[in-house]
């Protein structure tokens, strides 16, 4: 029998798929059939939610056969999986994957060292790391991103706004566009343009450095930059740990330095974890950080749902566990795996959420290519928490909503973690 | 990787090829210790220590594996994943536990612990009539192309499992069961292939392993019978040891001890 089964993945893997030497209108036929088909056999519901799919390919696939152009061929696509009423299935024009980065980006990984929303329309600088190139060009959070190169912000922001306008991975999709954009070979020489604090036109040249992070690789999933960032927040006479993390992943670096940080503060007032602009990663790391939090055996931080089986997500609660109250910050770009952490101990009402509602990704998918060259994302299980809702679509309402502002960031404020740690010291002997 | 699965043959008996000839299930599963070696040579055995790679089919995580077992129950394997960390599992023969590098420490309780309890007993194969209250064999069917009995032993307890054996020569070639684990029940299937002979027992050097929609696949470098185990393999490590202060219990039930 499997001796070697303690394992559990289900990863976001690429798979690329044949592109034949088709004439047109055959290779919409072919992508028509192909999209059809691994929706029919890979869709974690093998009753498609009561949809019935034999009677949607056979009223669709007369209008794909006669589709003339690309966008049309695109919109039937979209209708075909509209049908679905799942947000995790849509088709990616080739070039906007290529824009998202999957085709590789400006050939580099060097960082100028900032990260930005969009807030009111706007690219908005929400940090800039310590000593990274921007650090010491005086960018300073609150500032608007106008131009990067040549490349205007403003029609970039316009263009995924409406071509994603009902999508709930807007958000992370924008920022991740919008990061690209900055990024390239380490050393090169990026030319930003800004509007600072007074909103008067800045000009940075930045040389982009190597990023911030361990690199690891995992897989086919390729290669990413880890960091956790924990500090000591001293505040009215209480001591509140502040860790913050960007991926779930290197487990065998990332999850140590978490417990460290946890252990060191056994007897804090209190604990803020930051997933904000986290994006998920390896979904078990949740449990394995939840185990720090939870005393109580076989509780679970909720069950995904595949296709042949239910796996539930069980936390093992460590040797020693950190009982006093605890914060997770999200935002709209917290996904996946940052959004089954937060949720789950949401349900489990041993933490309290704080900031505002994350992307509703929580669904593994992968992202294979299509015969006419677009690219197809769909979702191969569904997550469903303790409290019964599916996280996809629906994402995890914070308890406290703290919408981040311009004016804000500006003041040097961070609302979602003033929130937290005004509520951690309201527990003060709550323990 | 247990010699359970593995084993096998060298001999061929002749058996029925009618369905209402089928042979027994008894018949089949000594046959296959004989074919392995011989009970003679299993019984000489009284430890294991196998090493290798192993592979997420598809996904493109690598590793390196190793598991040491000894008499009557103690194991300890050990997986290395690129990007991922280690996994270890194992057992001192009383207390069963996992430490992985993404969930953390734990101890296994319940159908889990067992369900690994019985795959733990060292030379399963020749204690099958003590692991199983009954065995049939359900047919016959083709894997790989290979003609097989497929066998259903059920246990006392737990799951049953399917085994088939090849009808040409005897070997054991593929598995299934739905595990007990702490996620829920997981259909699971094991593929065994590359026969070759260790210290005169045939031992499966591939080894394809399939559940949730994942495929894992085990190369063997390396199979060593009764060489020297590191003192202290089988004892629990440090996190386990404070688990186990903190539950007050080490096992939900007592072990038979051989």
């Amino acid at each position: 029998m499997p001796r070697y089964l303690p394992l559990f993945f289900v990863f976001a893997g690429s798979v690329l798929g044949q592109v034949g030497d088709l004439s047109y209108k055959n290779r919409n036929v072919e992508t028509f059939e192909y999209v059809w088909k691994t929706v029919r056999d890979k869709h974690y519901d093998p009753q498609l939610g009561g949809v019935d799919w034999q009677a949607v390919h056979d009223e669709l696939k007369p209008r794909i056969e006669k589709a003339d152009s690309i966008d049309e061929t695109r919109n039937i696509l979209a209708e075909m999986l509209g049908r679905l009423h799942l947000s995790h299935y849509r088709i990616i024009p080739g070039t906007v994957y290529t824009e998202l980065g999957a085709g590789g980006g400006h050939g580099g990984d060097g960082s100028v060292g900032i990260d930005v929303r969009v807030i009111d329309g706007k690219a908005v600088v929400t940090s800039v790391d310590t000593d990274s190139p921007a650090a010491k060009a005086g960018v300073m959070p609150g500032w608007v991103l106008r131009k990067v190169d040549i490349n205007q912000i403003a029609p970039l922001i316009a263009e995924y706004l409406e071509h994603d306008k009902d999508s709930s991975l807007r958000d992370l999709t924008l920022r991740r566009a919008i990061l690209l954009r900055l990024e390239g070979a380490v050393g090169d020489t990026v030319h930003v343009a800004f509007f600072d604090e007074h909103d008067q036109a800045v000009f940075k040249n930045l040389v982009r450095a190597e990023p911030r992070g361990r690199s690891t690789v995992l897989g086919y999933l390729g290669r990413a930059r880890v960091w956790l960032d924990s500090k000591r927040v001293e505040t009215g006479g209480q001591t509140i740990e502040y860790i913050g993390f960007n991926l779930f992943l290197d487990p065998s670096n990332l999850m140590p330095e978490f417990a460290s940080a946890v252990q060191a503060c056994l007897k804090c007032a209190g604990i803020v974890i930051d997933l904000r602009g986290n994006p998920g990663g390896l979904g078990a790391m949740a449990t394995g950080m939840a185990g720090w939090f939870v005393d109580k055996k076989d509780a679970r931080l909720g069950t995904l749902v595949l296709r042949e089986t239910a796996l539930k997500f069980v936390i093992n609660p460590r040797a020693e566990t950190y009982s006093g109250p605890l914060a997770i910050l999200v935002d709209s770009t917290s996904a996946s795996t940052s959004e089954i952490f937060a949720g789950g101990m949401q349900d489990l009402k041993r933490a309290r959420i704080f900031g505002s509602k994350t992307a509703a990704a929580a669904l593994p998918s992968v992202v294979e290519m299509l015969p006419n060259g677009d690219t197809f994302q769909y979702a191969i299980a569904n997550y469903v928490s303790e409290g019964g809702e599916t996280l996809e679509g629906n994402g995890v309402t914070p308890d406290v909503e703290t919408p981040l502002t311009r004016e804000a960031l500006l003041s040097h404020k961070d609302p979602a973690l003033d929130a937290a740690v005004n509520w951690i010291k309201s527990q003060k002997g709550t323990r | 990787m247990n010699r359970l699965s593995c084993v096998l043959l060298a001999g061929s008996i002749l058996l029925p090829l009618h369905a209402e000839d089928l042979p027994k299930a008894e018949t089949i599963l000594d046959h296959f210790v004989e074919v392995t070696g011989g009970k003679a040579a299993h019984e000489k055995i009284h430890s294991e220590v196998t090493k290798g790679s192993m592979e997420f089919v598809g996904k493109g995580i690598k590793g390196k594996i190793a598991s040491y077992e000894a008499e009557p129950n103690m194991n300890f394997t050990s997986a290395d994943l690129e990007g991922v960390g280690k996994v270890e599992s194992g057992t001192d023969g009383d207390v069963f536990w996992e430490r992985s590098a993404i969930t953390g420490p734990r101890i296994k309780s319940g159908d889990e612990r067992d369900e690994i309890l019985r795959a733990s007993i060292f030379n399963p194969y020749l204690n099958w009539r003590k692991l199983y209250t009954t065995v049939e064999t359900a047919g016959s069917e083709s894997v790989d192309g290979e003609d097989c009995y497929k066998l259903l032993l059920t246990p006392k307890t737990g799951q049953p499992v399917t085994e088939w054996y090849s009808k040409k020569s005897g070997l054991l070639v593929k598995s299934s069961s739905v595990h007990k684990t702490q996620m829920g029940d997981i259909p699971a299937e094991s593929l065994l292939k590359d026969y070759k002979p260790v210290s005169g027992i045939l031992m499966p050097f591939t080894r394809i392993d399939r559940f949730a929609g994942q495929e894992i696949q085990i190369r063997v470098d390396s199979i060593e019978f009764d060489s020297a185990i590191p003192k202290g393999r089988f004892d629990l490590p440090e996190e386990i040891k404070a688990l186990v202060r903190k539950s007050g219990a080490t096992n939900d039930k007592p072990i038979e001890k051989k």
